[in-house]
């Protein structure tokens, strides 16, 4: 399909809920997709706007079937941790990934990850795609409302629908 | 196969209610990275114990949040009916992908050697187009 040149195809699986979020870079897709996946650059970026220095550990084998694992957190005792599988490399347009996450009383989620890094004007367009999340039954309400930008249109439904 | 559950519109009308306040969306947001006594909470939201007693009990009754007692302290964890593990997974991915968009763009910023400080522009913006 047309993965890489369209950002507007919504999630066509219709037994998960997702999680899509896009933000605009100043700098071209080759540089973002380098930075976003070299340990070295990680480290530096991941914890840049860190006001007080915390655990970041991150180590990558940036091959189809190698991982990606992040450790961060404030301290020792308050940890996450997500390792990526790679499953699928396109330098520089498109990276998917198996995550999975582990928050700090240990219990873990895998999810499907798709990120895409597109030309933009001067920069890139680097958008992620995550599906697989459990409760299905509430999809619509974290895909169309919770997430996506829209706490505001929740009180607006609320608004017309309540008063 | 699909698992097809429908919501009850009551269900989700006290979600959305709840969810329509800033404070007990901050309090989701903080039980997204684990649970937290009223205390705990109470202090983060910067309003008294009284009031959050209150949030806290909009959020139980929409299943958003669940109490837990652990020893004689009483916690608030996720919500135990449909919320909880989606809430949950989805805030502690949104932050680490706001997390590394930021980032990225602090780096990116300051290599192009960008005019301003990477902390104090527009960086939450997300794009528009």
């Amino acid at each position: 399909m047309s993965e890489r040149e369209t950002s507007t195809t919504g999630t066509e699986t219709s037994d998960t809920i997702g999680l899509r979020m896009s933000r605009q870079l100043p700098a071209p897709p080759e540089e973002v997709f380098d930075a976003y996946t070299d340990a070295e650059k990680q480290k530096i970026w991941f914890s840049i706007l860190d006001e007080e220095p915390g655990v970041v550990e991150i180590s990558v084998d940036l091959r189809v079937g190698g991982t990606q694992k992040a450790v961060w957190g404030p301290d020792r005792d308050t940890l996450f941790t997500e390792v990526q599988t790679f499953l699928e490399i396109d330098r520089p347009h498109r990276l998917v990934t198996e995550s999975t996450g582990w928050d700090p009383s240990g219990q873990s989620m895998t999810t499907h990850v798709v990120v895409t890094f597109e030309a933009s004007g001067t920069g890139t367009l680097m958008t992620v795609e995550q599906t697989g999340f459990p409760t299905p039954e509430v999809r619509d309400f974290f895909e169309t409302e919770a997430w996506n930008g829209a706490f505001d249109r929740i009180e607006a439904y609320l608004e017309r629908s309540g008063a | 196969m699909v698992q097809q559950q429908v919501i009850p519109p009551e269900a989700l009308d006290r979600a959305f209610a709840a969810l329509a306040d800033d404070t007990r969306r901050g309090i989701l947001t903080r039980l997204g990275e684990g649970r937290a006594t009223i205390t705990e909470l109470a202090e983060q939201a910067g309003i008294p114990l009284t009031g959050i007693r209150k949030h806290v009990a909009v959020l139980e009754a929409a299943g958003l949040v669940a109490p837990e007692k652990v020893g004689r302290v009483r916690q608030v964890r996720p919500g135990a009916e449909r919320l909880d593990d989606a809430m949950a997974w989805i805030t502690f991915y949104q932050r680490l992908w706001e997390r590394r968009f930021d980032g990225l763009e602090a780096y990116f910023t300051l290599q192009t050697g960008a005019e301003g400080n990477p902390t104090n522009d527009d960086r939450t913006k997300g794009t528009e187009s």
